[in-house]
């Protein structure tokens, strides 16, 4: 059976209210809490949420101030570890989740490349310091003629 | 606080990053979330409708591809409202929602054509990159704070002279 790629969702008083948001709640590579921990504690809060379990951390729903006060909270655990950002979809909206439709959800690929580099990202929060970056330049023309002249005297 | 715009629109770590230090990231989601509120734009493949190219004229002539302008109707509105700006140079391929380079080169350039402080730096590979971007972005939302409260020192001295 083909994947429906256009599910009309039947959207509920929560889904069009506009003060309702949700975050993603990303853990880094070398963050000292788990997903579990996360999800514990978010319900432990008693916040009148929506919470998600995921592989990358959490997806929280409710109106805005609950969520950032739950964000709030939540950064305490683990300062350099945890991110988030916003997303446009409820979890579970039939056109984002992957429980309805094949294939990696919108947005994945972009995640991947960037959870690659939360690890960085943290230890930079963590221990900011100066670096120098070495700036990669072309070979100069006099190199490349000592270069050249040798292998040719080499070939001889 | 200080809206930033943030480039690709949907940075995990630049939205993080920017509030972290108290401002506000525009990031596109937010666009998103109002086009899925509404009832009449049923599935994402058909969510963009007939206004939205009209829309994007404002960014782009008529001559630019509906895609274009159509993806412009979205981002347009984050580029207007952003009062600072910080944009990844070099990103590899998949970095990135938009999925249209031409809107990608047309929302740059709106921004640095824009008259606000910008940040550009490079995607990056290593560790000591990403240091190095952590503490670019960081010192510049630093000096966005400072810059903020002298904005904010201008208009109380201009509300009391004009109280007087």
């Amino acid at each position: 059976m083909p994947a429906n790629l256009c599910i009309t969702p039947e959207l509920g008083s929560e889904d069009m209210d506009p003060e309702v948001t949700t975050r993603m709640i990303v853990l880094g590579p070398r963050a000292n809490v788990s997903e579990s921990e996360v999800v514990n504690h978010l319900h432990l809060l008693n916040l009148p949420l929506t919470i998600k379990w995921t592989c990358y951390g959490a997806m929280i729903t409710g109106k805005e101030k609950y969520v950032m006060e739950a964000v709030e909270e939540l950064r305490k655990l683990d300062p350099y570890g945890i991110f988030t950002k916003e997303r446009g979809f409820a979890p579970g909206d039939p056109r984002r989740c992957r429980g309805h439709r094949y294939g990696p959800r919108e947005g994945f690929h972009q995640m991947e490349d960037e959870f690659l580099l939360l690890d960085y990202v943290g230890e930079a929060l963590r221990n900011p310091r100066e670096v120098t970056i070495e700036k990669k330049e072309p070979v100069s023309l006099e190199e490349f003629k000592e270069v050249v002249e040798e292998s040719l005297e080499n070939k001889d | 606080m200080v809206k930033v715009a943030v480039y690709p629109p949907n940075s995990l770590i630049l939205a993080d990053l920017v509030e972290r230090k108290g401002h506000t990231p525009l990031a596109l989601q937010k666009q998103i979330r109002q086009k899925i509120k509404d009832p009449e734009i049923d599935s994402p493949p058909m969510n963009i409708t007939e206004e939205d190219p009209i829309k994007g004229l404002k960014y782009a002539a008529i001559e630019v591809p509906s895609g274009v302008r159509g993806r412009m109707s979205i981002i347009g509105p984050i580029i207007d409202e952003a009062e600072a700006a910080i944009i990844v140079d070099n990103a590899p391929f998949g970095f990135g929602c938009v999925g249209c380079a031409r809107t990608n080169e047309l929302s740059i350039f709106c921004l640095r054509k824009k008259d606000i402080p910008t940040l550009e730096v490079t995607y990056p590979t290593s560790r000591d990159e990403t240091m190095d971007m952590v503490n670019k972005i960081n010192s510049f939302l630093d000096n966005l704070n400072e810059l903020d409260s002298d904005n904010a020192d201008n208009a109380d001295n201009t509300d009391n002279e004009d109280n007087e």
